[in-house]
């Protein structure tokens, strides 16, 4: 390896060896194993110029190759994770050689091992659920349509009314009514659907080893804008069950009105893979 | 009441586990972070390119949903330089308002350095973020 390559790491795993040959890496290059049959790095060489620190800067703000890169990633960890329990490692790790990747595998040998041997024989799914905002708040268009009679209690004095005329509210109060109950039946049905996703959650969690709820996905990056992400959660189930919760989790909103639910998986133990127990 | 979305699981046409926010998600902010010999700050990374992303993808949509700040963000907008020409006429304007309330006096030049921090906010933001320590490891 010469002074223009820098060792580009995918993940930690077991007796990688059989499995890597069907895996190019980020830079189309073979990956290969470092380390020993109880603890490996699988990595690539990649040229330093390409993936150095500026290079890679630049080249991961680049949507394409980002894209790109990232599935690269992915893909390479996903084949280990097939037929071994794999940790991944979190995208654009990268060394200088391989006796550094050496290092690093003595110095964190045990904690590696242990979350291998959690790891081993499990899987990732993910859940997504969105509520339907429209649904949740009993429909807008009623509200859109100027029925403003919907006001809880439309009690004039509320909003200082128009004792003037002791009439009905002026536009200008009914708008700032109407105003007001469509932010309260925003709210409230935000609450509705949170809930849901909270039980839904709790629900899944029974079934699996470990839960996790991630942040809600940026609308701008699933292309759903209209729906509420109200549960972005990943679970880590037993392999042999993992179609039984695929079944289980796609069912949990069947009946319900306006939510729509995603299963996604198997997935390599990414979210299962962030320093445990630290 | 009506039911505008199947509760049935989404229909199939997306390949899995492929979806692009997905893998992002993941390989971005999850998994295991070691200490390379190259750091490169993902959380920003994250953040610049789905600002691209939407810039690219769908510029009349946001525009739709009154998302405009690209077009006052100088490492978007280069060339345009909205942000920089209003600051520059606000600060004209200013120089005019405190010569005629003070009666004269080099008030300009007290004016230019605040507006010129304005005009560069997204850059700033960025270097900052990227110098701050630690892996962004918040599980």
């Amino acid at each position: 390896m010469g002074d223009n390559s820098a060792t580009w790491v995918y993940a930690v795993t077991r007796d990688p060896d059989p499995v890597l040959l069907r895996a190019a890496g980020v830079g189309g290059e073979p990956v290969r194993a470092i380390g020993d049959a109880e603890l490996a790095a699988v990595a690539g060489s990649v040229d330093a110029n390409a993936f150095g620190e500026a290079a890679l800067e630049r080249r991961l703000s680049d949507p394409d190759e980002l894209e790109a890169i990232a599935r690269a990633h992915h893909q390479v960890i996903e084949v280990v994770a097939a037929a071994r329990p794999t940790l991944p490692l979190r995208l654009a790790t990268v060394y200088r050689d391989d006796d550094r990747v050496r290092a690093l595998l003595t110095q964190r040998r045990a904690e590696f091992g242990d979350m291998l041997r959690w790891l081993d024989g499990r899987t990732e799914y993910g859940v997504k659920v969105w509520a339907d905002p429209e649904v949740m708040t009993g429909g807008d268009k009623q509200e859109q349509a100027g029925q403003t009679m919907q006001v809880p209690g439309g009690r004039s004095a509320d909003v200082g009314g128009d004792g003037a005329t002791g009439r009905g509210p002026t536009a200008g109060t009914a708008y700032l009514l109407r105003r007001r109950a469509n932010l309260t039946a925003r709210a409230d049905g935000w609450q509705h659907g949170a809930a849901r996703g909270e039980e839904i959650h709790a629900a899944l969690g029974r079934l699996a080893v470990a839960a996790r709820r991630h942040a809600p996905q940026d609308p701008r990056l699933t292309g759903n804008e209209d729906g509420w992400m109200v549960l972005n959660g990943a679970y880590l189930v037993d392999s042999g069950r993992g179609q039984e919760f695929a079944a289980t989790a796609g069912a949990m909103v069947s009946g319900l009105a306006g939510f729509q639910l995603d299963v996604t998986g198997p997935w390599p133990a990414y979210s299962f893979s962030v320093g445990r127990d630290q | 009441m009506t039911q505008p979305w199947s509760s049935a699981p989404r229909a199939p046409g997306r390949p899995e586990p492929a979806n692009l926010a997905d893998i992002l998600e993941r390989v971005l902010d999850k998994g295991i972070v070691v200490a390379g010999d190259i750091r490169v700050n993902l959380l920003d990374i994250e953040l610049l390119t789905i600002r691209l992303r939407l810039l690219i993808a769908s510029v009349d949509r946001a525009r739709e949903m009154g998302i405009d700040w690209w077009e006052h963000d100088p490492t978007l907008s280069s060339g345009k330089g909205g942000l920089a020409d209003e600051n520059r006429r606000l600060r004209e304007r200013i120089g005019e308002l405190e010569t005629v309330a003070d009666g004269g006096g080099d008030t300009r030049a007290r004016a230019t350095p605040a507006n010129r921090e304005v005009a560069d906010p997204a850059g700033r933001q960025i270097r900052t973020r990227r110098s701050r320590p630690g892996q962004d490891n918040d599980g």
